[in-house]
């Protein structure tokens, strides 16, 4: 296992203490993509790979225009200071990630997430869908998880068709390293639906937790960006966010996904957070008038949501002041609902020590490693086999 | 009308039982800045309630009465559309819709919260209330009382 001490100087700005070693730190959104088509060759049927060959990845995506270089920090891009192992870094490299942030910050889990894929359920041809993504796990199985044990690893799943889903996760699902399947929030229809079910039930036999990352909203056959259909800019589907987080968190609960299956748990990541104290307490004022409709929801939706959901911090909104930070979190729950998300290497990435105002200990606690210990059953930390 | 002395309640004729059936109500004196009182028939059994609705203060029992539907999971399992439970026994505030148990005031979306009842007895054929006076009128002045006991008798014209 490669890790160092967490000693050095790292670049976040204001940044001047050392970090943490007495309390975990798990990092729920570590983003491992490949920089290229043929990256999947070696693991595609060959009839697939032909087709990419011939015609490209195909997997659609919505226009926007985010920032260049995938979105990467610059910091940590090829011909920018920071760049050491690859002249096409776009930040997702293995030994950036060590060097840059897990070593740096000791980071006892970080789960990827994946990206490359996130398409894949609105890809029209579900065998191909589903070929992509047991060829893009097998690669990051094969690239990442093999090269560090802190990296723990969210599937990529196409819900396309919903049993060849569940064969995947049967194929990986017992695997240690395995701890989340991720879907994207761009999807053809809202989570709690029951043709998702089987997928749902699957994640809960295997003990997986059930991730949902935005991305791909209004692309291929997903629905529009926003409830009201498709913004002009990036920026605007960027900050109309929550309210795909918030649809697929309501449709969860009223379609009774969580008494089907009581194990299972959401991880909602990089949607920001404190929609979560608003939406609460609006599905709580809802249940108490209108529960008939929804009789198997046998308990407050908000219950609901501190059992089963949880909310990955990136990106961490910064309230007025300190004061009403807290406040929010108080009210989300942040004690049992947030989870500490990086986002890693992207140009909105949250470092651990910036990111928050001084939390108190316990509270610390519980959205560093606390929280998403739990959520994916792991060991209090992470020796590896030897201190660090 | 006599105060109970006993708990400080007052007796209120509502009407003769027969004429209040199974499934109907009657609105006791819900005017003049008072809450009032609901007497509803339920299978056979009286039972009156203060038309006042503990969570914003509407007129609680004006509101619909069925019953409250259960399922014991959700339609995917494929176990059988959700059943009725409590039928007839389920009141609603028009104010939001938050349930009570007819029989007992517990709110069914509250356990924290019930509205307050009160007796209810049959005397010489007559459904007799002992209210709380706070909930009933200001008496009148002693000439209208005639015209006010009709009043109290009257039924009342919610849905």
């Amino acid at each position: 296992m490669t890790t160092m001490p967490g000693t050095r100087i790292i670049t976040a700005p204001g940044w001047t203490g050392q970090p943490r070693t007495d309390i975990g730190l798990i990092d729920c959104d570590v983003h491992q993509v490949i920089t290229k088509p043929e990256d999947l060759y070696p693991y595609l049927p060959r009839i697939y790979k032909q087709q990419v060959i011939e015609q490209g990845l195909r997997i659609p995506t919505s226009g926007y225009f985010n920032v260049p270089q995938n979105a990467a920090r610059t910091d940590l891009a090829a011909n920018c200071d920071g760049d050491k192992h690859n002249p096409f870094n776009d930040g997702s490299v293995y030994e950036t990630l060590r060097d840059e942030h897990l070593d740096v910050w000791n980071v006892d889990y970080a789960l990827l997430t994946g990206a490359s894929m996130y398409g894949a359920s609105i890809v029209p041809d579900p065998d191909y869908a589903a070929a992509l993504c047991s060829a893009f796990n097998d690669w990051t199985i094969e690239h990442w998880l093999a090269r560090d044990e802190r990296l723990i690893m969210a599937m990529a799943i196409s819900t396309g068709d919903p049993q060849l889903a569940v064969q995947e996760i049967e194929r990986l699902g017992s695997n240690p390293r395995v701890r989340a399947i991720m879907l994207p929030t761009g999807n053809r229809m809202p989570y709690g639906n029951r043709f998702y079910h089987p997928i749902w039930e699957a994640c809960e036999r295997h003990g997986l937790v059930l991730g949902i990352h935005i991305g791909n909203e209004g692309a291929g056959m997903a629905g529009p960006p926003t409830g009201v259909g498709y913004p002009t800019y990036y920026i605007e589907t960027r900050m109309a966010r929550p309210q795909m987080a918030m649809a697929h968190a309501v449709s969860l609960i009223a379609e009774g996904v969580f008494e089907k299956f009581p194990q299972l748990k959401v991880l909602i990541d990089e949607v920001d957070q404190f929609w979560v104290a608003g939406l609460m307490w609006h599905m709580d004022a809802d249940w108490k008038s209108l529960r008939d409709q929804t009789p198997w929801v046998k308990r407050l939706p908000s219950e609901y949501v501190l059992d089963h959901i949880r909310v990955g911090s990136q990106p961490m909104l910064e309230a007025a002041n300190n004061e009403q930070f807290m406040c929010m979190l108080d009210a989300m729950h942040a004690e049992r609902t947030l989870v500490y998300s990086s986002d890693w290497p992207h140009w909105d990435w949250d470092d651990p020590a910036t990111t928050f105002p001084k939390l108190p200990e316990r509270l610390h606690r519980r959205v560093f490693a606390d929280n998403a210990r739990e959520m994916f059953g792991l060991p209090q930390r992470n020796t590896g086999g030897e201190a660090h | 009308m006599p105060l109970n002395a006993e708990n400080d309640l007052r007796r209120v004729v509502v009407g003769k039982a027969s004429e209040l059936g199974p499934g109907e109500r009657k609105i006791v004196v819900p005017f003049r800045g008072r809450a009032g009182i609901g007497v509803f028939n339920v299978a056979g059994q009286y039972y009156a309630l203060r038309n006042l609705c503990p969570h914003k203060l509407g007129p609680l029992c004006v509101g619909r009465v069925s019953g409250r539907p259960v399922a014991a999971a959700p339609p995917s399992s494929y176990q059988g559309v959700p059943e009725i439970a409590l039928d007839d026994q389920v009141l609603r505030c028009p104010w939001h819709l938050w349930e009570f148990d007819l029989t007992t005031g517990q709110c069914l979306v509250d356990p924290q919260m019930r509205v307050k009842m009160y007796p209810v007895v049959i005397e010489d054929e007559q459904l007799v209330v002992y209210a709380d006076p706070a909930d009933l009128p200001v008496p009148p002045p002693a000439h209208t009382r005639a015209m006010q006991a009709q009043e109290v008798a009257e039924p009342d014209n919610a849905p």
